[in-house]
């Protein structure tokens, strides 16, 4: 054994270059499958490592607010409870802190028992008066820490004892700050209450299999309680997926295909270098080497090479991602996966690592069938000549160019798993500059949500004639907008929007399903709440107006929409009026073309309006959107490495076996530029096949098929428009012109007479 | 005239304790219109030295001029050019790229950056004159040993060089095709040319204008 491990090592030291190519192959194979695997694992288990951590409640109920013991003999008749515990949530509270303030800011005063809330640092609530545990969005974005102070409204200054992590809501500044303080610090301010008021409850149940009776029971026994709503922890992972889901599915792909890319590229990078000793192997053989040991010497040095090199990939892809992916986590109020990354990222270091050993001692194994003499003689490589029955061919056009192409395309399947690799990575890296255009888009453009209409006005209804008739105006209508709650209380409002007429001139998110809406019975609703509320064309959206009335709608079809995370409906604003006539109006302007802007604004002043800019709906969202973004750009910065990587092996390998060749033409006369243009013409039979196919793939296939992923959030255009297109065809002629450069100065740096030795 | 001339040329190959002169001061001139063989046992360095006459490796010391050009202290580029234009060479293993049928083999060296003009009619000629214009669509896997190597003489001459080398070039081919390319590389000398071949067989260098033999790295 000792024997076949110094035979291995002496091998990889006489090929030191050659090693160290195939290394960095694998290096960058390993890290681009690392990155996707972390942020994909990180996003898909973080609600359940968060809730778990938290120790999240099974339900939480809000309601409003109701004395604490009139709710607690409820909840405690309740069949199944393991544990309840009582707040007080108050909204709208006033905050400021290290220069940042807030006039929005949720308090949560919280009773003894469960939390339902993780505190990442400090310590919990005591009972001193004037302590606070603040969420973790506002720490970080206003620098507090434990010790810090805080103002607080009614309270004056307070002190942050904690940071706290609640995985049931996203973060600050995607939501609003939220605040911790305990009963007693109250009621040491505004008096001791024998019978406080609460409006949430925490309850987990001792079987969560049977939580479905436990809501009906609870349903049952609420009589009395008004506005009562469950938000069931399986529901807050739903809505909160819908926020990663998208990241989610476009990350699993790419591990799909950075383990295809990996496996195609590792595979034919080792089985051209088995190819190319096999007489030496078959020397061996000769000499008296068995099967057995020749397999595993390649096996062992393949090792050799493999095993540091996938280490190195899967840190440093693990180094790559975790900054973007922990901040998005950070974003999404939930953990790093800290340590249980450690499985997945072993799973990604032993398939880099088993797929070079496997590529490499199987052809070997396999050669062992064959004679020693055959493998000497070099017959496995004449067996790959083609052009038996191709007698009498004519003469084809093209020089040295023409000849490098020919070169490539004898090579048919090592050429077609080059192609697969760099034409998915070009279509996947396409994607992502689409992706995050559009996401920039989001984040400013109203018109990627589908808002066409650029200006709002606080004007009756009745002066949308005047407004309309304003220079640059191209279309003005009032626009009605009211929360509403679903009937069935999800915990979570609907906004209903609605024109008098087609709501499509001022907002056109595009149709997931069915149609636009005909009537005033008729809705179109968002895709995130058609998904929260199993609703589907034909079925029936009943909701609770700010007027205690209860209004149906029969859904004519469901919109692509990011507002309020799709939880949307667009009725007809007779249908709205007729349930809801107090609800609130504005002028919608649609402007021309080229308008002028100052005009118009001049001209809604006149009329007594100050005009509003549309805003995204997203414009809160920005380090959601930061953080997506890097991420983006880390995995197609990475998918690009590994294109110029597979393009300077196809091109190294090319050279590599055809060394003669390149020798005849020296010999002949060709110079280094006749070499590069060999070359070139070897690097444009892969990269112009493939640049082409990556654009088609990503145009036809993947952009639409992520676009109807995405569609739920946003109408996104995930087709990569021209200025990607040719960012990335750039990139990938500088990346040809990098490969054929480098392996061309190895080639010419050999000697024509070493060349012709082959 | 002399087509090639070289004085005093050295060469050593490996390095420290295993460094070995395989060229020791190799004086030869060839005139146009005549057929050197140089006559060696294998090892002897006559490879080698056909190497360093046609630029393909550079020579330790001496001095070689090739059609009135001097090879010493040129550029990379500056050689491929001789060699492009001034010199043709003939390998024993017959060196054809196996994705080219036989006539595109011969079109190769025409078809480089700097060749000269009708290199395709010179092609066309020489396929002609050498008797394979029948074969000249096949692939070198299709064609017989003399067939590969009249395909490389033809890829040799198409550039119209002043010197041609040709390396053990009946070393791959048997008796009656051995001695066809002995005739053409002697026709190759009727056209104000010089021809410089090496070999280890007596015989075939008998076929010459004049016989050196190399022995520790000099001729004699």
């Amino acid at each position: 054994m000792r024997g076949i491990w110094q035979e291995a090592r002496r091998g990889v030291a006489q090929r030191r270059g050659r090693a160290l190519l195939t290394a960095t192959g694998i290096a960058l194979a390993a890290a681009m499958l690392a990155t996707a695997v972390v942020v994909a694992y990180s996003l898909h288990t973080g609600f359940e490592r968060s809730a778990a951590r938290a120790d999240l409640p099974d339900v939480i109920a809000r309601f409003d607010e109701q004395p604490l013991n009139r709710v607690r003999s409820r909840i405690k008749a309740l069949p199944g409870l393991a544990a309840a515990s009582f707040r007080l949530e108050v909204t709208n509270i006033s905050i400021s802190a290290g220069g940042h303030s807030s006039s929005h800011a949720s308090v949560e005063v919280i009773g003894p028992g469960r939390r339902g809330f993780a505190i990442l640092s400090g310590r919990p609530l005591g009972s001193n008066y004037g302590e606070v545990l603040v969420e973790q969005g506002v720490a970080r974005a206003w620098g507090l820490h434990p010790g810090s102070t805080l103002e607080l409204q009614a309270f004056g200054p307070v002190r942050v004892v904690g940071i706290s992590e609640s995985p049931d809501n996203v973060a600050f500044p995607l939501a609003v700050p939220r605040i911790y303080i305990s009963r007693q610090s109250t009621e040491a301010r505004f008096g001791h209450e024998a019978d406080p008021d609460v409006n949430t409850a925490e309850v987990w149940v001792r079987d969560p299999a049977r939580l479905d009776e436990v809501l009906v029971q609870a349903r049952a026994t609420s009589y009395g309680i008004r506005g009562l709503r469950f938000v069931t922890r399986a529901g807050v992972r739903i809505l909160l997926d819908e926020a990663a889901g998208i990241v989610i599915a476009l990350l699993v792909a790419l591990s799909a295909i950075a383990l295809l890319t990996a496996s195609v590229m590792l595979a034919s990078s080792a089985r051209a270098e088995v190819q190319r000793r096999l007489a030496g192997i078959g020397l061996r053989r000769a000499l008296g080497a068995t099967r057995g040991h020749v397999t595993l010497v390649q096996a062992l040095e393949a090792l050799l090479v493999g095993v540091p090199a996938s280490a190195l990939g899967v840190l440093a892809g693990t180094l790559l991602a975790r900054g973007p992916t922990d901040r998005l986590l950070g974003v999404l109020n939930e953990v790093p996966p800290g340590g249980a990354l450690l499985w997945p990222l072993a799973g990604c270091f032993a398939l880099t690592s088993a797929i070079p050993l496997l590529a490499a001692a199987v052809p070997v194994w396999r050669s062992g069938a064959r004679a020693p003499i055959a493998l000497i003689t070099g017959l496995e490589l004449r067996s790959s000549a083609r052009g038996e029955g191709r007698s009498h061919r004519l003469p084809r056009p093209g020089g040295t160019l023409a000849l490098g192409s020919r070169l490539v395309t004898a090579r048919r399947v090592r050429l077609l798993s080059t192609l697969i690799v760099l034409g998915t990575s070009v279509a996947f890296i396409l994607l992502m500059l689409a992706l995050a255009s559009e996401l920039g888009e989001l984040a400013d453009n109203p018109a990627a949500l589908g808002k066409r209409y650029q200006l709002t006005a606080a004007l009756p209804a009745a002066d949308a004639p005047s407004v309309a008739a304003l220079p640059g105006v191209y279309a003005a209508a009032p626009r009605y907008e009211v929360q509403a709650l679903d009937s069935y209380s999800l915990g979570e409002t609907i906004d209903l929007i609605a024109y008098p007429g087609d709501h499509t001139v001022f907002e056109a998110p595009s149709l997931s399903a069915g149609r636009r809406l005909r009537g005033p019975h008729e809705a179109e609703v968002g895709l995130g709440l058609a998904e929260v509320l199993g609703l589907g064309v034909g079925s029936t959206l009943a909701a609770q107006l700010p007027s205690g009335r209860e209004a149906r709608f029969r859904v004519a079809g469901i919109v692509n929409s990011l507002q309020h995370d799709g939880r949307v409906a667009y009725l007809s604003a007779a249908g709205l009026l007729a349930d809801e006539p107090a609800a609130g109006e504005q002028i919608a302007i649609r402007l021309r073309p080229n308008a002028d802007r100052a005009a118009v604004s001049a001209g809604l002043q006149a009329l007594g309006a100050t005009p509003a800019k549309t805003s995204a709906a997203v414009g809160t969202s920005q380090s959601l959107i930061d953080a997506l973004t890097s991420i983006l750009r880390v995995v197609a910065i990475v998918n690009g490495l590994v294109c110029l990587y597979a393009l300077i092996q196809a091109l190294v390998l090319t050279a590599r076996e055809r060394r003669a060749t390149i020798g005849v033409l020296r010999a002949c006369g060709a110079g280094a530029g006749a070499v590069r243009v060999l070359l070139a013409g070897a690097a444009a039979t892969v990269v112009l096949p493939a640049a082409l196919a990556g654009v088609l793939l990503e145009r036809v296939a993947l952009g639409p098929a992520l676009a109807h992923l995405a569609a739920g959030y946003a109408s996104l255009a995930l087709g990569a428009g021209p200025g990607e297109i040719a960012i990335v065809l750039g990139a990938f002629a500088l990346f040809a012109a990098i490969a054929v450069m480098w392996v061309a100065r190895l080639s010419t740096a050999e000697t024509i007479v070493g060349a012709l030795r082959g | 005239m002399s087509v090639l001339e070289a004085h005093g040329v050295t060469k050593s190959v490996g390095s420290g304790r295993a460094a070995r002169r395989v060229l020791d001061g190799v004086d030869i001139a060839v005139e146009a219109g005549e057929l050197v063989a140089v006559l060696g046992r294998s090892g002897s360095g006559k490879s080698t030295l056909l190497h360093l006459l046609g630029a393909l490796d550079r020579a330790d010391g001496g001095e070689i001029t090739v059609g009135g050009e001097r090879l010493t202290g040129r550029s990379e580029r500056s050689l491929a050019r001789i060699r492009l234009r001034r010199i043709g060479f003939v390998f024993q293993s017959f060196q054809l790229v196996a994705e080219c049928s036989g006539e595109e083999n011969v079109l190769l060296p025409t078809r480089l950056p700097g060749a000269p003009r009708g290199g395709a009619s010179r092609a066309r000629e020489l396929i002609a004159e050498l008797g394979i214009g029948p074969v000249a669509g096949h692939s070198p896997h299709e064609l017989s040993g003399g067939e590969q190597q009249r395909f490389a003489i033809a890829r040799a001459l198409v550039n119209d060089p002043v010197l041609v080398l040709a390396d053990e070039p009946t070393g791959n081919l048997d008796t009656t095709a051995a001695g066809d390319v002995l005739r053409l590389l002697r026709e190759m000398t009727g056209r104000g040319r010089a021809v410089v071949m090496v070999t280890h067989e007596p015989e075939i260098a008998a076929a010459a204008d004049r016989v050196l033999e190399m022995a520790d790295g000099r001729l004699g």
